[in-house]
């Protein structure tokens, strides 16, 4: 490790690592045009929630829409995507080739799920209901098309072996989820401008809530999996991030971070996906029976407890909305509406940022003590080479929108937020790549060699036995007596 | 299993060992950092910066 020399250290356009930082830069910058009046990724396509399949595609941009064919928009989308991997594969030295081959077939198996996932009756929350005039769905919003998608690869990765060989190229994992974390920067700097005055208390509160979530949930999580469940510091350190704080982008920091092998980020993060969604179907209706008169707590205990981005805002959005109904009949209170969607946000957000923050003191400590053998010595370099570079990227879109932000007066902000919001598409889109790349390199039969089992069933009794405890613990103590303002 | 197939299967993961000096430090510096910093947010929360309802 300390006697690594520059010769092996891969440069600026040699690894998948800065080729997410140029990426996700990339597509930032797009959507940051849009304040120079150009708008470069209205074109994206945009997924909603459809009963009528001929709608569920459209162009971001609502100026195109009526335009531009939501397939040609896809189409549009995918040549994109195609292209600029293609210039990354290329300077990393792969096979062009057989890149766009896998590439291509890989995105549009995904994005069929992607759609899928989409369909109302899966995926609408009770929300929506009344918008689309159904009685029922399975209310999995549409990050159920990520699960989708991970069936998917799975089944190809395990039943259709041929198929999977051919498609290895282009199953990149890591690189597509590092690649939306940067893009992802850019969305939580939004949030944070757009939470002012009033809100800017629960900021404080939120911050406060996820500190103590950090130094309390990480510990717990990773002695028990390494006392208990006997795991290597490798397999734990990943599955603590990815139990305790904020699901997939936590485990893939960490595993780069410790410079796990790749494969335990990405098993880890098929559990956190697969348990984000049972907490998403569970925890609402929890919020709702026991919380009903503790508003701000049940939208901070959705933040804290719920795994991925999407999941916890989805769980924000479908309490705001069963809290809401519940005290109106109950309590006879009419709260506004959006602030435990946005005490779960804020959460969320916090816990986003402080991600590379973690990952950072763990790239140290494991640099610096856990993995050194006797008498060797780490310089700062090594740290250096260690540190997730795509950490970078995402800090770098996060204080840029911030700094832009700022600087703005309410046009120019909106302007941002329709920028961002548009190369935000591809974060999504990235995520499906991810999901459905994860299923084509996880064999079962190495599944079950890992210990998956054992994975699971740490992060079952984590989980349930006290992360989701010691989040509602944390959300009552900083967030109880609060209420949304009363419409009158 | 062929060359390439050998070539391309995972390494396995390292044997177990019981927790390190330094990661038992880590557990409890985390814990007791967190128990410490529960309070002094808590004050701060209710005292410096209290929530306008």
């Amino acid at each position: 490790m300390s006697q690594q020399t520059n010769a092996n250290r891969p440069g600026l356009f040699k690894s998948e690592d800065w080729w997410a930082v140029w990426l996700g830069l990339f597509i930032f910058l797009l959507g940051l045009l849009r304040l120079a009046g150009v708008d470069l990724v209205g074109w994206v396509v945009k997924t909603s929630v459809w009963l009528d399949l001929s709608k569920a595609l459209s162009p971001v941009s609502g100026a195109l829409q009526g335009k531009l064919s939501g397939f040609a928009s896809l189409f549009l989308t995918y040549v994109f995507l195609t292209a600029i991997l293609s210039i990354g594969i290329a300077s990393m030295g792969g096979k062009v080739g057989r890149f766009i081959g896998g590439f291509t077939i890989i995105f549009w198996i995904t994005y069929i799920c992607w759609i899928i996932g989409h369909n109302a009756f899966i995926a609408a929350t009770p929300d929506q209901y009344a918008k689309l005039k159904i009685g029922w769905s399975l209310r999995l919003t549409g990050e159920s098309g990520f699960i989708i998608a991970l069936i998917v690869g799975l089944l190809i990765g395990n039943l259709w072996p041929g198929l999977t060989r051919y498609l290895q190229e282009a199953a990149r994992p890591e690189w597509y989820i590092k690649a939306a974390i940067v893009i992802l920067g850019a969305k939580v700097g939004l949030y944070a401008l757009q939470s002012t005055g009033l809100a800017a208390q629960i900021i404080f509160r939120g911050f406060c809530a996820i500190i103590e979530a950090y130094l309390i949930y990480w510990p717990i999580v990773y002695f028990v999996a390494r006392k208990y469940f006997r795991f290597t510091p490798e397999w734990a350190a990943p599955l603590a991030s990815g139990i305790s704080i904020c699901g997939v982008s936590a485990a893939i920091a960490t595993g780069g971070a410790i410079k796990a092998r790749p494969i335990v980020p990405i098993i880890v993060s098929s559990l956190v996906i697969i348990f984000a969604v049972v907490e998403l179907l569970i925890l609402p209706f929890a919020a709702q029976a026991w919380l009903y008169q503790e508003p701000m707590v049940a939208g901070a205990w959705m933040g804290l407890a719920v795994k991925t981005d999407g999941a916890a805002a989805a769980s924000g959005a479908i309490v705001d909305a069963l809290i809401r109904s519940k005290a109106a009949t109950v309590l006879g209170l009419k709260w506004q509406e959006g602030w435990m969607l946005m005490s779960a946000t804020t959460v969320k957000v916090f816990i986003d940022i402080f991600i590379a923050i973690w990952a950072f003191l763990l790239a140290v400590i494991w640099c610096w003590k856990i993995e050194c053998k006797p008498g060797e010595k780490v310089s700062a370099a090594d740290i250096w080479v260690r540190f997730p570079k795509f950490v970078l990227g995402y800090a770098a879109t996060f204080v840029l929108v911030l700094l832009i932000g700022a600087g703005l007066a309410d046009e120019g902000r909106k302007l941002l937020q329709a920028g961002i919001g548009g190369a935000d598409n591809f974060r999504g889109i990235f995520f499906a790549l991810t999901f459905f790349s994860i299923g084509l390199v996880s064999n079962f039969r190495t599944l079950k060699e890992e210990g998956m089992g054992r994975l699971a069933l740490v992060y079952l009794i984590c989980l349930f036995g006290f992360i989701i405890w010691i989040g509602l613990f944390i959300s009552w103590i900083f967030f109880h007596g609060i209420t949304p303002p009363q419409i009158s | 299993m062929s060359e390439q197939e050998k070539l391309e299967r995972l390494p396995e993961e390292g044997e177990w060992f019981d927790l390190l000096p330094v990661e038992k430090k880590l557990i409890l510096g985390s814990l007791g950092l967190g128990v410490v910093l529960l309070f002094i947010l808590v004050w701060l929360s209710y005292t410096v910066v209290p929530v306008a309802k």
